[in-house]
């Protein structure tokens, strides 16, 4: 294996050249000072940071991105939790619970997002932030939201609660001090993912959301109404806030694990 | 391990924890795709549209031959794109899995960063590297290789395949990785103890126990590259279209909604079928949950 080392290496070199090269690009781009879109590199300007929060749109459309994703991240999360804690009991349907999670997974974007166009069309229901995004983003976060924290709470020791019980403690006083100190890591982990699922979500939302922009449909009209010079800084400010989310959310995640340990080895 | 309270009664009053997401479940899920599946069989007419049931949205399927063509289409560009993703992805995996300690921990970092932003962002980058005014284009003329753009590196199936294996690719190679990192050391050290050669050992042992997450990552890559919408729109050109876009294009500009209905109808009976066959083989669960879990 140490022969095809170097051809490995070179490979990922390669690979990882194949990510990183449209973001530089984007980047370099960004900083033009030319009114088409390419190259070659005119110059250094900062004016297409400028016109990217001339208006207001990209403001507003973040705005509610970050509504949304906080609500839809906490319903979702509330949902799978109530969901998981429930199947570790026995019940007739069992079976058929994570088959009906998995079912938005399956469903291909497209699909989902006119079959909601239809429904809430046909049902005279509003387009719009609140309605449309909103169901729209909880249905297709709630799975991912399930799939985290089922597994942590599928293993957890069921002991220390029945314990609890025998000693006279009541179910919602056994959540409280005993369920949600535990789980909390993984809660905090859940509610994250699922609020950067939500804020990267776009052909579910496309068709719902009406005139209520969210930052990826911003951006999806910006580039098919016209492929205007100032794109690139907008491609770029999405990007860094998108990163600067999962920087937090690392960190966030790591902080409270390492909150949970301190508490386990008390 | 069950509770002895559960397991005597038959059910508790705990698994109605279950019910508020299921409800959510059936009403926002379950419930318009039936809804959905119904609308297919209605028919659109300049008042609006008819709620008697006809095959009339079936039969255009049948009688104009591009949604067959377009179907052909887009299954092949799926299947070679699973196929380049993989190719891409498994060497990749393999060198992450060998990796320790903190190099890992920065490889694989380095590996999600550029996915933690949406798709469209994902896709929109390949407009200026590959059009007329973009990297590839300007630095061939710079270089004196060409003396005008290229126009067939955009707008065709080719930067379909470049623009899908770039915002799916991870999906293959996470679970490969997990995979490759669950092999038991001892069992490649025992192979060259026999005196396999790396190839050897690759082949009969590392590849075998890969298995599972290859299939796990060439099922997600393949569903999700049957529904692309948004790459095939943006790189595509006439030439690139796939089904997503003729089912988008009927609630967008024809406004036909049975016929797009049934469009989605037959996308998602190829996905459920996919899923049925994969699941027969792997599992249902495994193939979403267990390589992840």
């Amino acid at each position: 294996m140490i022969a095809s080392g170097w051809l490995l290496r070179s490979y990922v070199g390669l690979f990882f050249a194949f990510l990183y090269a449209p973001i530089l690009v984007l980047f370099i781009l960004s900083f033009n000072d030319s009114e088409v879109m390419g190259f070659p590199f005119r110059g250094f300007t900062l004016r297409w940071y400028g016109e990217v929060f001339e208006g207001g749109g990209l403001v507003k459309a973040l705005v509610n991105s970050f509504a949304v994703g906080l609500a839809s991240a906490t319903i979702a999360t509330a949902l799978a939790l109530m969901a998981a804690l429930g199947l570790r009991y026995q019940f007739p349907g069992r079976g058929w619970v994570i088959p009906a999670f998995l079912l938005p997974i399956i469903t291909p974007g497209i699909v989902s997002g006119v079959m909601l166009l239809v429904f809430l069309g046909l049902t005279g229901v509003p387009y719009g932030l609140w309605t449309g995004s909103l169901i729209a983003h909880v249905t297709w976060v709630l799975p991912f939201a399930f799939l985290t924290l089922y597994p942590r709470l599928h293993k957890f020791d069921r002991s220390i609660e029945e314990a609890a019980m025998d000693l006279g403690a009541t179910p919602w006083v056994v959540f409280l001090r005993i369920v949600l100190p535990l789980i909390q890591p993984a809660l905090i982990a859940t509610l994250l993912f699922a609020f950067t699922l939500s804020f990267d979500e776009f052909i579910r939302t496309l068709f719902v959301a009406g005139s209520d922009r969210t930052t990826p449909v911003h951006l999806w009209l910006l580039i098919v109404e016209q492929v205007a010079p100032e794109l690139p800084a907008v491609g770029v400010v999405i990007m860094s806030i998108s990163a600067l989310i999962a920087a937090l959310g690392f960190w966030l995640s790591g902080r409270a694990s390492r909150l949970a340990a301190a508490v386990e080895r008390r | 391990m069950t509770s002895s309270k559960s397991s005597r009664s038959g059910w508790s009053p705990g698994a109605l924890l279950v019910v508020p997401a299921m409800l959510w479940l059936a009403v926002f899920a379950i419930g318009p795709l039936i809804f959905f599946a119904c609308v297919s069989f209605w028919t659109a007419s300049v008042f609006g549209l008819s709620s008697d049931l006809t095959f009339k949205s079936y039969q255009s399927l049948i009688d104009e031959p591009v949604y067959a063509r377009v179907l052909w289409q887009t299954l092949r560009i799926a299947l070679i794109t699973t196929f380049l993703a993989l190719l891409v992805s498994y060497p990749l995996a393999m060198f992450i899995a060998r990796l320790k300690g903190n190099k890992r921990t920065l490889a694989v970092v380095l590996l999600f960063l550029p996915f933690w932003t949406s798709y469209v962002v994902r896709t929109f980058v390949w407009l200026p590297m590959l059009g007329r005014t973009g990297l590839v284009n300007q630095a061939l003329m710079a270089l004196g290789i060409i003396d005008k753009p290229l126009d067939a590196l955009l707008y065709n199936e080719a930067a379909v395949y470049v623009g899908l294996v770039y915002v799916y690719t991870l999906y293959m190679t996470l679970p490969i990785y997990l995979s490759l990192e669950k092999i038991d050391r001892s069992l490649i050290e025992a192979a060259y103890d026999l005196g396999a050669t790396p190839f050897q050992t690759f082949k009969r042992v590392v590849f075998p126990l890969s298995l599972p997450g290859v299939w796990s990552g060439c099922t997600m890559v393949f569903l999700l590259s049957c529904g692309a919408y948004v790459t095939p729109q943006l790189l595509g050109g006439p030439s690139g279209q796939m089904f997503g876009n003729i089912i988008a294009s009927q609630f967008l500009n024809a406004n036909n909604w049975p016929l797009g209905a049934a469009l989605s109808v037959v996308l998602m009976a190829v996905v459920l079928g996919c899923v049925y066959l994969a699941s027969r083989r792997f599992g249902f669960q495994r193939l979403f949950v267990g390589e992840r879990g």
